[in-house]
């Protein structure tokens, strides 16, 4: 057997904002060959840490070893020339600009100052092999490969650089089911090369299929180590949030009412195909699918953001033709983005201004606008969603991941629609924020809305559709009933398997 | 359900507040400090006459700046077609003449309201970029007006009433003794500040403003939102080319040269920066104010024979441009507040 030796250690680091301690004498150690997983909840401060080990800080305490011997990580370059390498949550290539140059970015070989186009290519093959990539092409441009190639794309460059520590940022997170299980294949492969792997994520199954030993952080401060083998998600669950949290999913008991809105050979040439469903009144939908499947797409053509070519969509019994996604939300539909930071908030505007943002033309008369007509809403909302810190003058960017969430969560239940649509509307949010989130969605359909809910969490899909229509490259594949509706089926159809496609 | 107190830091948020009050006080702090430089240099600064001219000198560059922070709020940056719509609405004026004085002023706003629809098709509902689009349309209606009168200026008749009517309009006073310009800035100001402060469109401008793709999925009509800020600015800056080319006593292609950089100038100053969704009118027109008194200031230093001329001048008022956006950006970077 082999020796251990601890490629990475902190010992009682600290790391403090004004106001606060995001990091508090924290001590973990990362041997070579393990991947070490950090969870908790948002805030709880994994993202800190990560920061300090990526050298973001020049004013963390406490000490940072790397094989034994103390160094100071104080700016990007020194962790770098460490051999520490960071792979962000967010893909950090440039699109128009090949994949090869992407992996080298930073260390282009040249003769005589001029590009050495044959090392290069010969460089950018060797990174991309390490990834099991060794058949793309390395000159085509970064933005022409897939989102799970491009994950691995900035692994290669990562690895291209022959660190000894490589520290993961939710790297499953764009990922379909398959893709995330050839990526830790991947990541086998290279803890038996000896590497040290932090590896940082949201999602407790994969962290017990990758990992090897987890360290649970929570406000700042690290809970426990364990080895994987010695706990379950429930017990990590526990950890995380200081309690027990018994049943995620509460029973639901309403019967869906009336049909509400219903999809008629719905297609977007490239994106969907002859697509019919319904939702009733007081039902929650499930759109389940692998990533790619279409379901984003189909929920904003439903919502008239983006334009149809065939199909019609019908409310109440009477045709709709939205022309825009304006239309759609004065028809009562409300499109919840999975794009919570590029489209979903105004980061920079305050808490307050941005769940009352689509009130705007409810609110204005003769053009005057009165947000104070929205502050009996946004009190109660703010309430009912536990929004922290309830202070709806903060600015919306300032919020930890999960309140972000609620906040806009809390813009489209504003505007009391008849028919939200959820696009991933817990995706990297923490225990605590999932559940309100989860009892809010149950509460709508409860009040006789409707809910079409998409989500890759399959237990979140299970746990809270009456029915799940499933999706499969671009087509509707099959439907499961509230009772047969089980993570295993649900996966299954998306596969494009069992009972429940229809032939 | 309780949970513990969240735990992040209360500083970006008093570091907000703090920017707001600072890039909003900042302007009106260096207004104070060039007084009190004013008063240091020449006993003249502080007469009655003296700040009397320089806030006429500065009216027309009011007006065009709070027409052109729509723009610069809904991250649109600038509007650089303002000299030539400037110089095209004065000489339609001019040339309108002999149709009445009525029809003269409907005829050079009409013009510029025209091209500033034409800018906000193109740039709010086409997507082009605005800097580049703007820039070329300057050029076309510069090049537009040199060819109309083969590069001659033309002079508004004044052997006819319109004519002596408009050659007045700059110089006119109202209420006594506020001069015309003064009012249409201050009515300008105001209702720019209630526009942006008060109704649905300031609302959903700054969402625009704070991020494009959030206002759209929120329903915002962003590209009319747009095409709106443009129509305003351009709206704007055909009224001060009226004035202008009165004041001038000459339609001529030139007339405006320098108001965009200028006005952007001014709005950066007051605060409203250019990555859109921030600041207020209050804080524009601190900052054309600023600039008026940095402009008088400097043409008050005489140390024996030194004095600052227009070059010197210009390159001062560059620098300080390039100084602010710097600034701006460092602070908000500083503060975390930098999301774009």
């Amino acid at each position: 057997m082999r020796e251990i030796e601890t490629a990475l250690e902190l010992r009682g680091v600290s790391k403090r904002y004004p106001g606060t301690l995001a990091a508090d004498d924290v001590s973990l150690s990362v041997r070579s060959g393990e991947v070490h997983a950090l969870i908790g909840e948002n805030g709880a401060g994994k993202s800190t840490l990560m920061k300090i080990i990526a050298g973001s800080f020049d004013d963390y305490t406490g000490e940072v070893l790397l094989n034994d011997r103390p160094v100071t990580l104080h700016s990007p370059a020194m962790a770098k020339a460490a051999g520490i390498a960071m792979i962000q949550q967010e893909l950090s290539l440039a699109g128009p600009i090949s994949v090869a140059e992407n992996i080298l970015a930073g260390r282009l070989p040249s003769r005589r100052g001029l590009l050495d186009r044959k090392a290069m290519l010969a460089e950018a093959s060797r990174c991309l092999s390490l990834v099991g990539l060794g058949h793309l092409d390395p000159l085509a441009p970064a933005e022409e490969i897939s989102p799970h190639e491009a994950q691995l794309v900035e692994i290669a460059k990562a690895l291209g650089r022959d660190p000894c520590i490589l520290v993961m940022d939710e790297p499953t997170s764009s990922l379909s089911r398959e893709e995330v299980d050839r990526l830790f294949e991947i990541i086998r492969g290279l803890r038996r090369r000896g590497l040290a792997i932090v590896y940082i994520s949201h999602h407790l199954p994969e962290v017990l299929a990758v990992a090897d030993r987890v360290t649970v952080l929570r406000d700042g401060r690290k809970v426990a180590t364990k080895d994987i083998r010695d706990v379950t998600a429930a017990q990590l669950v526990e950890m995380m949030v200081g309690r027990s949290v018994s049943d995620l999913y509460a029973e639901r008991t309403t019967t869906p009412g009336a049909r509400k809105l219903s999809v008629e050979h719905l297609t977007r040439r490239g994106f969907f195909h002859d697509v019919s469903l319904h939702v009733c009144a007081g039902e929650v939908l499930g759109l389940g699918g692998l990533s790619g499947a279409g379901r984003s797409e189909l929920a904003r053509c439903i919502c008239g953001i983006d334009p149809v070519d065939a199909g019609r969509i019908v409310l109440d019994g009477r045709p709709l033709s939205l022309r825009s996604y304006r239309a759609a939300v004065r028809a009562g539909l409300a499109y919840l983005t999975e794009d919570r930071k590029a489209q979903g908030l105004a980061l920079r505007l305050r808490m307050g201004g941005n769940i009352l943002s689509a009130l705007i033309p409810r609110h204005s008369r003769w053009g005057v606008y009165s947000p104070g007509r929205g502050r009996g809403v946004l009190k109660r909302l703010v309430g009912a969603l536990d929004i922290t810190p309830p202070q709806p003058g903060r600015l919306v960017g300032t919020l930890s991941g999960g309140n972000q969430q609620k906040v806009l969560l809390a813009k489209w239940l504003a505007t009391d629609p008849q028919v939200l649509i959820l696009d991933e509307p817990t995706r990297g949010v923490d225990v605590g924020a999932k559940v309100v989130i989860h009892r809010a969605i149950a509460e709508l359909a409860d009040a006789g809305k409707s809910v079409i809910l998409i989500s890759s969490d399959l237990p979140e899909l299970v746990g809270l559709s009456d029915r799940i229509a499933i999706m499969r490259q671009g087509h509707l594949v099959g439907e499961i009933g509230r009772a047969d509706a089980t993570e295993a089926s649900v996966l299954l159809a998306a596969n494009g398997e069992g009972d429940f496609v229809r032939s | 359900m309780s949970r513990p107190p969240d735990i992040r830091s209360a500083a970006p948020a008093v570091a907000g507040r703090l920017y707001n009050v600072l890039s909003l006080l900042g302007v009106y702090v260096l207004i104070g400090a060039l007084f009190a430089a004013g008063r240091l240099i020449s006993d003249e600064f502080l007469t009655t006459s003296n700040l009397l001219i320089t806030l006429r000198s500065v009216t027309l560059l009011g007006i065009v700046a709070v027409g052109v922070s729509f723009i610069t709020y809904s991250r649109h940056y600038v509007d650089l077609s303002i000299p030539g719509i400037m110089a095209l609405s004065g000489t339609v004026a001019v040339w309108a003449l002999k149709y009445g004085f009525a029809t003269s002023l409907a005829a050079g706003l009409g013009t510029g309201l025209a091209v500033g629809l034409i800018n906000g098709l193109a740039v709010g509902y086409y997507r082009l970029n605005p800097i580049v689009w703007t820039l070329a349309m300057g050029s076309v209606l510069s090049g537009l007006i040199r060819w109309a009168y083969a590069g001659r200026q033309i002079y508004p008749d004044k052997a006819t009433p319109a004519g002596r009517a408009f050659l007045q309009l700059y110089h006119a006073e109202v209420l006594g003794a506020v001069p015309l310009v003064v009012l249409l800035l201050a009515i300008a100001a105001i209702a720019a500040h209630l526009v942006m402060q008060k109704t649905g469109f300031g609302a959903q401008l700054k969402l625009t403003g704070s991020s494009y793709e959030v206002a759209r999925m929120t329903g915002v009509n962003v590209r009319r939102t747009v095409a709106i800020a443009f129509v305003i600015s351009a709206g704007t800056s055909a009224l001060a080319g009226i004035l202008l080319t009165s004041f001038n006593k000459v339609g001529a292609f030139y007339i405006g040269k320098g108001y965009d950089f200028a006005a952007i100038t001014a709005v950066v100053l007051g605060g409203m920066t250019l990555a859109g969704g921030r600041g207020t009118i209050v804080g524009v027109v601190g900052g054309v104010t600023a600039i008026a008194l940095m402009d008088n200031v400097m043409s008050l230093v005489r140390i024996g024979d030194f004095v600052i001329g227009e070059y010197p001048k210009q390159a001062i008022q560059g620098a300080l441009f390039i100084a602010i956006v710097g600034v701006h950006s460092y602070w908000l970077r500083k503060s975390g507040m930098d999301d774009a």
